[in-house]
């Protein structure tokens, strides 16, 4: 390992939760294949926290992601949604409790070839009936709500394309929109920006930002600058540890360039 | 594998420096592996199918056969007939949909039961149990031939039209839920687990995002199914199963030649339109949805039905599929109603009794007359005729199959108008052979091999050499359309670009269109081979021999000991010919990898892929 001393900084936010976090890794080690993709990694993330995740690639913030939406079990260590250990829960409430949680993976998990409105009702599978979810997928009938999420990112017009037929920053947006139906209390994003212009990005950060009820969200960068805007704390991941953990008022360049340095 | 652990541990990235890095060597070896394996294979059927004492050809028998060609354009076109004909063609279409639609509703409950990807979690213990118990049923289930279910379910429920539905059912049905279940697991990206983690219910999830996702495939996959029920309906007509199959099998024994053609031309039309449908249907399908193509070890045709569905530039509409499910529906009832069959049979007391009868013979094996040795040569005369019937299929294949490929839109030049009745006029000779070796293979793969082995034994005596004709003849007629199928998807691109770099077409031909093809060929043919094993009952019970006459034998005298025996040696040979081809077929891949996906959406997704 290179002499990088993880920089951890007090105030970086754990100063904030009072409440239970939302999110919370303790000790948690992820292998994969020979390696560590997440080694001994301890984070808090507190209610209303807006976290940027940085990291140069194979740093494990998709891996880390993952966890806390939970698609991935550690193999070792705790992973705890609102206080509590999901590796000790029922089924059942595991599911309550990540229905609370909403994700937004690099491949975005649409469904290619049914029809916009379908993906994003998809959203709120959890809130309605089986049998409404039923009749809404056979009559293809659009309801407000899935008008106005689609109106928020801005795609009013789509919600009769099949979905496979959009290009990739529109399905990202589709994907934005059924995480707004979702109506979750926190979101995760993994590289939401890497393939959008700068105004784009921050509209989509924006907007994710809003989609968590409480404000909490954790989304993994490839620019460093856009962490300066609207994150309040900014963590950095390198080869599976916690490297960084601050305020974004105090990222340095020489702090990233070190981040992101070569072995 | 094993040389692996004792192997020093390597970083991934130097691990797969040395999986890639090959020494000549090693391809040295194989290569010679392979030929002598092959050669030895050969050889040993050979000697298996020749070696008897008495001679192979029946010479006798030879002028039958003249007759039968003879009477080629002289078919009986009387208005009697030709209503007769009729009716026997609505008989095998309405069997065949019924077969299919139980065979897909088998599928479709099977598939979900057995597929991981409508579980987010792990399933509980008791579920884990029965669907391990469910695939084991599967398995044996589809290892029995159609026709080998119908001769025990005949035994059961007598002559009913219920037994034919049944023995389509059944094995197809298997076959299907295992496929499906591949389907599913294979639906690219997490959005089921994703919608799950969301909070959507079980059900509603498995409806907004699997089913969604497979659709293309799942339909794809159901046709395909309906293809094979139709042959497998005329083939069932040997066993009094009315339509086609059973006319053919009528005409042929009393020498009616006229009609055998008629017959035969009846069924021509027949699958040449189903398959035409098929297709439109399969390549709409495959424009659309995210599921990977399944590559079902135990499914030759089933990769080909995927892999057919060709998507390179039809828009994604659904025409097709709409109107196919729009008739479908209403079709399927009236197809049920005039199969005649009914489910009372099911409930009847004797057929209660007859089947405990039946299971408890069949749970006591016992040995042919002959013992152990007579059961040993039908298992090496099995393999024997199936190996024999694949080197003639595959010889028949290399023949037509690049007849029977449409030449691909990049081989075409660049064509201005004036130039346009030359090119007719030069593309003209190329489309009839086209035609002609297409019309070859599918009367090759209409005509039941049944049929094929009735002629056979017109020529042959009774023996290997009969079935592996009869087999070789039926197996040709599907590997040469799966292979031209296979051949006009081959990437073209390299070579274009060898000859605008200055290679002689040819050369550039050899180079970079022959090996891809080539390696097309071998796989499907290690698929067909793995069906062909299954498929040597059907000849066997015409009276060839192997496996497949034990079983046609012991089911005419009822003696269901033997019958249980022979049932068991056929699974054994097919689960050891499966485990082998799948090795080889592994062995094959290990030199290629499949063509890199783009990163975004590639209109061809869903079914193309390399082998
Ligand atoms: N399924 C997997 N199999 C093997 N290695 C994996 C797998 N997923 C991730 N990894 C490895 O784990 C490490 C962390 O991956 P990831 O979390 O995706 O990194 P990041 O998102 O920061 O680029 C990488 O070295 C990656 O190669
Ligand atoms: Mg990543």
């Amino acid at each position: 390992m290179s002499g990088l001393r993880p920089v951890v900084d007090g105030t970086g936010g754990s100063a904030l939760c009072r409440s239970a976090p939302v999110f919370e890794l303790r000790g948690v080690t992820v292998v994969r294949g020979t390696h560590r993709a997440l080694d001994e990694v301890d984070l808090v993330v507190g209610p209303g926290e807006r976290v940027a995740l940085l990291g140069p690639s194979g740093a494990g913030k998709s891996t880390l992601l993952a966890l806390l939406s939970g698609a991935t079990d550690p193999d070792t260590g705790a992973v705890l949604l609102f206080g509590e250990d999901l590796a000790r829960l029922a089924h059942r409430r595991r599911r309550e409790l990540t229905a609370r949680v909403g994700a937004l993976t690099q491949d975005l998990d649409l469904v290619e070839h049914v029809r916009v409105l379908h993906n994003v009702a998809a959203g709120r599978l959890g809130r309605i009936g089986l049998g409404p979810a039923l009749l809404r997928l056979l009559t293809a009938r659009a309801d407000d709500e899935v008008r106005e999420v689609l109106a928020r990112v801005d795609l009013p017009w789509a919600l009769h394309a099949r979905t496979q037929h959009l290009s990739g920053g529109e399905r990202q947006r589709v994907a934005v929109a059924r995480l707004l139906l979702q109506r979750a209390e926190a979101v995760l994003a993994d590289e939401p920006a890497s393939s959008l212009d700068p105004t784009t990005a921050r509209d989509v950060l924006e907007l994710l930002r809003g989609s968590a009820t409480t404000g909490t969200t954790v989304v993994s960068l490839h620019q460093p600058s856009a962490a300066r805007h609207t994150f309040t704390r900014v963590v950095g991941l390198r080869r599976g540890r916690v490297a960084l953990d601050l305020p974004p008022g105090r990222l340095t360049d020489d702090l990233l360039d070190d981040l992101y340095a070569r072995a | 594998m094993t040389g692996l652990l004792d192997a020093p541990r390597l970083s991934p990235a130097a691990g797969r420096h040395v999986r890639l890095g090959v020494t000549r060597a090693a391809v040295l070896r194989r290569r010679g592996t392979t030929v002598a394996v092959l050669a030895a294979v050969l050889v040993l059927a050979a000697w298996r199918a020749f070696g008897a004492p008495g001679g192979v050809i029946n010479t006798g028998g030879a002028a039958l056969l003249d007759d039968l060609l003879a009477r080629a354009l002289s078919p009986r076109l009387d208005a009697e007939f030709l209503l007769l004909v009729a009716r026997a063609t609505a008989t095998t279409l309405a069997f065949a949909a019924v077969g299919a639609a139980g065979a897909l509703l088998v599928g479709l409950l099977g598939g979900l039961a057995l597929s991981d990807a409508a579980w987010s979690r792990r399933p509980p213990l008791p579920v884990r149990l029965v669907r391990t118990a469910l695939r084991g049923v599967l398995v044996a289930a589809r290892s029995v031939h159609e026709l080998v279910w119908a001769l025990l379910l005949v035994g059961v429920l007598g002559l009913d039209p219920l037994v034919a539905v049944l023995a389509l059912v059944v094995p197809f049905g298997a076959q299907t839920a295992q496929v499906y279940a591949e389907t599913f697991d294979g639906v690219r990206g997490g959005a089921h687990a994703a919608l799950r983690r969301a909070g959507a219910p079980r059900t509603a999830a498995i409806l907004y995002a699997l089913v969604p996702g497979a659709s293309p495939l799942l339909l794809s996959y159901a046709f395909y199914r309906f293809e094979c029920s139709l042959r497998s309906t005329v083939l069932l007509g040997l066993v009094g199963v009315g339509g086609l199959g059973q006319e053919l099998v009528v005409s042929l024994q009393s020498r009616n030649w006229e009609e055998v053609w008629t017959l035969v031309l009846a069924l021509l039309v027949l699958s040449a339109l189903v398959e035409a449908w098929s297709a439109r249907v399969r390549r709409e399908a495959g424009s659309l949805g995210d599921a990977r193509p399944v590559v079902a070890a135990a499914d030759a045709e089933g990769v080909g039905a995927l892999a057919a569905g060709r998507a390179d530039s039809a828009p994604p509409t659904r025409t097709w599929t709409r109107w196919s499910v729009l008739v479908g529906l209403p079709g399927l009832a009236v197809a049920w109603w005039w199969t005649g069959a009914s489910l009372e049979g099911l409930t009847d007391s004797l057929t209660w009794q007859l089947t405990q009868e039946l299971v408890a013979d069949l749970l006591r094996p016992a040995l042919p007359d002959g013992g152990g040795s007579v059961l040993l040569l039908a298992v090496l005369d099995t393999l024997a005729i199936a190996v024999l019937a694949m080197a003639v299929a595959v010889l028949l294949t290399v023949v037509l199959a690049p007849w029977a490929a449409a030449p691909t839109a990049s081989a075409a030049g660049p064509r201005d108008r004036s130039g346009r009745t030359r090119d007719i006029v030069r593309a003209a000779p190329r489309a009839a052979a086209r035609l002609v070796s297409r019309t070859v293979l599918l009367g090759l793969r209409s005509v039941p091999p049944t049929i094929w082995a009735i002629l056979a034994l017109f020529v042959f005596f009774p023996g290997v050499v009969p079935g592996a004709v009869a087999l070789g003849l039926y197996a040709a007629g599907i590997l040469g359309r799966l292979v031209a199928e296979a051949w006009e998807s081959v990437d073209r691109r390299p070579r274009d670009a060898l000859v605008r770099a200055g290679v002689a077409p040819w050369r550039a031909g050899l180079l970079a269109v022959v090996p891809p093809s080539v390696q097309q060929l071998t796989t499907y043919t290690m698929y067909r081979f793995e069906v062909c094993v299954r498929d040597t009952a059907v000849v066997g019970v015409v009276g060839a021999a192997g496996l497949g006459r034990l079983l046609g034998e012991g089911l005419a005298a009822f003696r269901y000991p033997v019958v249980a025996t022979a049932l068991l040696a056929s699974f054994a040979v097919s689960v050891a010919v499966e485990l082998t081809s799948r090795r080889v077929r592994r062995g094959l891949s290990g030199n290629l990898r499949p063509r890199a996906r783009p990163f975004r959406r590639a209109p061809a997704r869903t079914t193309r892929f390399s082998v």
